[in-house]
């Protein structure tokens, strides 16, 4: 049962019009001086478009399918490069985290993926190149190396539900040391929680020892997946508690002290003290305590936009009114390209048809005429006929056609 | 008046066209130039002007040859029907063309279904053909 065959009338009826046509206008090529190479050209052409534009089944059998199985074969080849290249960049992002351990000498967890963020503040360069790498992996991490938060801070808002006891090891890395997965969009975090976070920070490797502050905070919150960015509302999670366990290197700093009675403070208080301790940090040097300062950049750094995320000394409140901001605008980046720039402000509220987003991309049309439409209240009958329909990219073709529609 | 007024040789070449268009015998709608074969003979025509193999002026006829056709296979090789069912959202009635856009719709065939989320559908008047150029998207 050759039912497509049968069924389908359109492959038929197109050749049958292009036949009549083309023997039509031959009469007029002729009176025109035109040579007949041109029908034949013109034949010609208007077939292969029709072939290529996949609208008509079975029009030249075997050259569509031949014309079909590249077009297929291209479209699978485009798809697994795209495939790789995600792969690809999250096999980098794991190389450069492996690159981190095997510097810093971490003793964490293996599972721990550290981000190396803050550029301008930390003053621990091997961490620059490495969060370039990263950003470019993904949108999420592009935020982070614009808004340079510091890797402390992440950590510590970060911080782990499970367990709060004082580490006591010297961990030697030049941040904080989080826990960052990649969802499948490969552009969110999902920060897991761990045991403990020790945050660790040095001035820069090899130099001087700074204090190593080790900060557990324990935090109720886990991080949720993060479309598009960060907000600052999941990443402030409260610390509730910041144990300054100072190690055998640490110096006594009274700064630090304040800074971590500042993060003490739970919520957005510790993210404005944090702040501040991070002002403090930077008159003072690398050594001051950057977690609860960087318990702010990570939501920072995940954002998609807004002004909030460039700068850290911005007063809490401003970040505050970002909050809500950020987040229609990273689900909606989240939803789009992700770009780093700003998407057109309130975007979001328009309301557009999502054309784009149709598989074939082509926009359903069917032109024919009309015998009778009908309304009742709100209650739309059409009775058409003689119409030509391109669907989802196919075309059809119909001698009646009754619809009925609620308005 | 030496110089003849350009309203003078706009009549010329109105009373030319209508010259021309008396030779049809039938005029079609051109309502189905934007469809996947008449975009694609226009196409064809315009590469083909582009090289000068033809001229403007033939391509119109074969446009014009192309109304005829499709509008005659239509009514006359074609037989099957469509039912359609989905919500209106628009709809406009302007120089005796419906427009509507409907949403999610099905279309039912004896054979098989489609279903879209979005289809904008042009209709002429199918009681009388005149020389009307329904040519929009």
């Amino acid at each position: 049962m050759a039912s497509s065959a049968n069924s389908n009338p359109v492959p038929k009826l197109y050749k049958s019009v292009i036949e009549d046509v083309i023997n039509e206008v031959r009469e007029l090529f002729l009176d025109e001086g035109v040579d007949e190479q041109v029908l034949l050209e013109l034949k010609t052409l208007w077939e292969n478009k029709l072939l290529q534009s996949k609208a008509v089944e079975g029009f030249h059998t075997e050259e569509q399918a031949a014309l079909q199985a590249a077009q297929q074969q291209q479209q699978q080849q485009q798809q697994q490069q795209q495939q790789q290249q995600q792969q690809q960049q999250q096999q980098q992002v794991q190389q450069l985290v492996q690159q981190v351990h095997q510097v810093q000498q971490v003793t964490q967890p293996a599972q721990v993926q550290q981000v190396i963020l803050p550029p301008q503040q930390q003053q621990q360069q091997q961490q620059a190149p490495q969060q370039q790498v990263i950003v470019q992996d993904s949108k999420m991490l592009q935020h982070m190396s614009a808004t340079g938060m510091s890797a402390a801070a992440t950590a510590a808002t970060l911080a782990l539900p499970t367990g709060v006891t004082p580490y006591q090891q010297l961990i030697t890395s030049q941040g904080q040391i989080l826990q960052v997965v990649r969802a499948p969009n490969g552009a969110q975090y999902i920060i897991q929680p761990q045991q403990q976070i020790v945050l660790q920070q040095q001035m820069q490797p090899g130099s001087v020892q700074a204090p190593v502050i080790q900060q557990v905070c324990p935090v109720r919150q886990v991080l949720a997946p993060m479309q598009g960015g960060l907000s600052q509302q999941g990443v402030i999670i409260q610390p509730q508690q910041i144990v300054l366990a100072p190690g055998n290197k640490v110096q006594g700093n009274p700064q630090l002290m304040q800074a971590a009675a500042l993060a003490q403070q739970p919520g957005q208080a510790a993210t404005a003290q944090v702040q501040q301790v991070q002002q403090v940090q930077q008159v003072q040097g690398p050594a001051a305590p950057q977690v609860p300062a960087q318990a702010q950049q990570p939501p920072m750094i995940l954002q998609a936009d807004g002004a909030g995320d460039t700068s850290s000394e911005e007063d809490e409140d401003e970040e505050e009114e970002y909050d809500e901001d950020e987040e229609e605008e990273k689900d909606k980046d989240g939803g789009e390209d992700g770009q780093v720039e700003e998407e057109p402000l309130n975007s979001g509220d328009d309301v557009s048809d999502e054309e784009d987003q149709e598989l074939f991309d082509t926009e359903n049309v069917v032109v024919c005429q009309y015998d009778k439409i009908h309304r009742s209240k709100n209650k739309w009958k059409f009775h058409l006929k003689d119409g030509i329909m391109n669907l989802n990219g196919r075309d059809y073709v119909f001698s009646k056609a009754i619809g009925d529609a609620e308005w | 008046m030496k110089e003849a007024s350009p309203l003078a040789h706009s009549v010329f070449e109105v009373i030319l066209w209508l010259f021309i268009l008396a030779s049809v015998s039938i005029m079609a709608y051109q309502l189905y130039r934007n469809t996947t074969l008449g975009n694609s003979l226009q196409e064809s025509l315009d590469e083909l002007i582009q090289t000068q193999q033809i001229t403007p002026q033939l391509a119109l006829q074969v446009l014009l040859q192309f109304d005829k056709a499709i509008n005659m296979a239509l009514a006359n090789r074609v037989r099957n029907r469509v039912n359609f069912r989905g919500s209106l959202n628009t709809y406009r009635f302007c120089d005796n063309v419906w427009t509507f856009v409907l949403n999610d719709v099905e279309f039912r065939e004896v054979t098989d279904l489609v279903k879209v989320d979005k289809v904008k559908i042009v209709a002429c008047d199918g009681k009388s053909e005149s020389t009307q150029n329904k040519n929009d998207k």
